[in-house]
């Protein structure tokens, strides 16, 4: 599949109620040797209750100015958090279904 | 960052963290002299089965970065049929950083054809084109 | 002398941006019509640039990226496209205006009509993209577009009232016999003729051109105190040389000839020899600027190789755009359009392309994956916010005011 299948899908929780949308996907290089960089692994989605669209780089916490610029993306994107592929149920037409017990992880990176 | 300003567990990451969209879609890709190849217009990952549970499946990998008909697409909607795609496979990625930067020379990359037609149809019989400016 | 050519870029910069033939005829009618009563806008616009063209330099000596690098990674492929088709045309438009502005100044300078002088001034742009060095092209265009320093010498020949002159400028009433609405009209387009985003695309793709790395910073900050102050300077000396000679006989100034009477009236022969050489001179090196545009702004939005550093066949889809950029000009001037003309329509693009292209240079300057320790200070973000809120509004009023004056008419 392609990345952009994932990004601006719908995420449900298990009792199909609508979470956000993905917003970003996460990768980790934290897979077997691939050439010469591990290889990238989808470690979960970034998912924003309100916007499919994008924050621009400051979800990172080191991205704080111009403040009224980081205030307005933030504020787009309040409530935005990561869901980790091992809490995904399964991939839809409808979109992505969170599993039962699945944990709201902190989005942010430094 | 939360709504109820609570503080959400923190996962723990055990190599570098690459935020697709964030990191690279929409970058430039160099190759290994540091000339620009193509912009990394869309990622291929690894297969994720729709509508089956994902319960055991290994976590997708990147696989390639994208070139050509995924860029017009992500502009006006659709989806790119997957034989007209030009991939650059992630084996050939030395480093992401504000470029993603090869392993390769440019012309060894499917995706430059049409710089290359350019250059040997239309550059190349010009007068002084290959020669550096004076 | 090689201090002068140190800032070449800077100045070459300016140029294209504050002294192409568009820019050159609307400064004289705004001074024959305005006095220097819109004088601020020239002095706002020319901090809006230079703050928003060191940012652009100061990304690029950090990171490597010119700025239409990182309009495509920040805001995407839509957004991204939208700004792209925007600025490409602006772009085209002004290129196709100054191979017709080189043929006008050439004309000047040989009464032969500007027709047969189109194709000999669009080889000659091409050939010196194609075939000369950066800096050797840089630096012959900025040192002879200096030229037109001879309009702030004839300011000074005129003897004029210079407490008139200082009231004009600080007090900008609105003329009698112009309504509030050609002034504001002529405001918006003053201000964005003077940020027009070619600028900071040439200027920081030259940045990569010219290999600055972050030890090259300052000379990046003198290029741009220098430059664009120069350039903005000019401007108001051929607004001030219009508002002396032209505005009291009432002459309506629509060509390039019009704009030398003042110059002729000071100096004489020698002074309007000067100010044709500098007439060639600005618009060869806006063709330049607007033409290596076209070809930066294409390539770093879908990641082809660019680039005069290196040997055309290295940059191939680059010279090429570049080449049916040029061929599209003289196209568009074989149908006898008047090449002043097509500047102002390009108002309307600007309307897109100035907050698509000076957003995202804010926000990479305050990234430090890009920046590390050399983001943007406390101030400078402050300013830039202050610019960003300008630059929409004057985004916003420019199609309204351009409907409703009839472009300034």
């Amino acid at each position: 599949m392609i990345l952009s299948d994932l990004l601006g899908v719908p995420v449900t929780d298990p009792a199909g109620a609508p979470l956000g949308r993905v917003a970003d996907a996460r990768f980790v290089l934290d897979g077997p040797l691939d050439g010469q960089l591990a290889a990238a692994r989808l470690f979960g989605l970034l998912v924003s209750p309100h916007t499919g669209s994008s924050f621009l780089g400051y979800e990172r916490r080191t991205m704080r100015a111009p403040y009224p610029i980081a205030v307005v993306l933030r504020w787009r994107h309040r409530g935005i958090f990561l869901l980790r592929w091992e809490d995904v149920e399964r991939v839809d037409r409808d979109g992505v279904h969170a599993r039962p017990g699945w944990t709201r992880y902190d989005a942010t990176i430094d | 960052m939360t709504d109820e300003g609570e503080r959400l567990p923190r996962p723990e990451y055990r190599g570098r963290v690459l935020d697709a969209a964030l990191h690279l879609l929409d970058r430039q890709v160099q190759d290994v002299h540091g000339e620009p190849v193509q912009t990394a217009d869309d990622l291929e990952i690894g297969d994720v089965p729709v509508g089956e549970s994902l319960e055991g499946a290994e976590r997708p990998r990147i696989l390639a970065i994208l070139n050509g008909t995924a860029l017009s697409t992500r502009v006006v909607g659709g989806r790119p049929p997957s034989s007209t795609l030009e991939r650059i496979p992630w084996r050939h990625v030395a480093d992401v950083g504000t470029a993603i930067r090869l392993t390769i020379e440019a012309d060894d990359v499917d995706a430059t054809w049409r710089e290359r037609w350019v250059r040997d149809h239309i550059i190349r019989r010009i007068p002084g084109g290959r020669h550096d400016p004076e | 002398m090689k201090g002068l050519f140190a800032v070449a870029l800077g100045v070459l910069t300016a140029i294209g941006g504050f002294l192409d033939i568009g820019d050159l005829v609307t400064s004289s009618v705004v001074g024959s019509r305005f006095g220097l009563s819109l004088a601020w806008v020239v002095v706002v616009g020319v901090v809006g640039i230079c703050l928003f063209a060191q940012m652009s330099g100061r990304v690029a000596a950090a990171s490597g990226r010119a700025t239409f690098e990182i309009i495509r990674e920040r805001l995407g492929p839509r957004a991204g496209a939208a700004n792209l088709i925007a600025s490409f045309l602006i772009n085209l438009m002004t290129l196709t205006a100054e191979v017709g502005g080189i043929a006008l100044s050439l004309q000047l300078a040989s009464s032969v009509a500007p027709g047969a002088w189109i194709p000999v001034a669009a080889f000659g742009v091409w050939l010196v993209i194609w075939r000369v060095k950066y800096d050797l092209m840089e630096n012959v265009t900025g040192m002879l577009g200096l030229a037109l320093v001879v309009f702030a010498v004839a300011v000074f020949l005129l003897h004029p009232d210079w407490s008139s002159l200082a009231t004009q400028a600080l007090t900008s009433p609105v003329p009698a016999g112009e309504s509030a609405g050609t002034y504001w009209y002529y405001a918006v387009a003053l201000f964005g003729s003077a940020m027009t985003p070619y600028e900071v695309f040439f200027f920081s793709s030259g940045a990569v051109e010219e290999k600055w790395t972050l030890k090259d910073l300052a000379q990046s900050r003198l290029n741009v105190l220098v430059g664009f102050p120069l350039g903005g300077l000019l401007t108001l000396a051929l607004a001030a040389c219009a508002a002396l000679v032209l505005m009291p006989q009432n002459v309506e100034v629509t060509s390039l000839s019009q704009v030398l009477l003042p110059i002729a009236q000071a100096g004489g022969k020698l002074a309007v020899a000067f100010a044709i050489v500098g007439f060639v001179a600005a618009t060869f090196g806006a063709a330049l600027e607007t033409g290596l545009s076209t070809g930066y702004t294409l390539a770093q939005f879908f990641g082809w190789s660019w680039g005069k550093f290196r040997r055309p066949t290295r940059a191939a889809r680059f010279h090429l755009t570049i080449m049916i950029g040029l061929v599209i000009a003289m196209g568009v001037l074989a149908t006898g359009v008047d090449p002043v003309q097509v500047t102002e329509y390009s108002v309307v693009f600007s309307a897109i392309a100035l907050p698509l292209t000076y957003l995202p240079i804010l926000i990479v300057a305050n990234d430090p994956e890009y920046m590390g320790e050399h983001v943007n200070g406390r101030i400078t973000n402050v300013v830039g916010m202050v610019y960003l809120v300008i630059i929409l509004v004057a985004a916003i009023a420019a199609i309204p005011l351009m409907i409703a004056t009839g472009a300034g008419a």
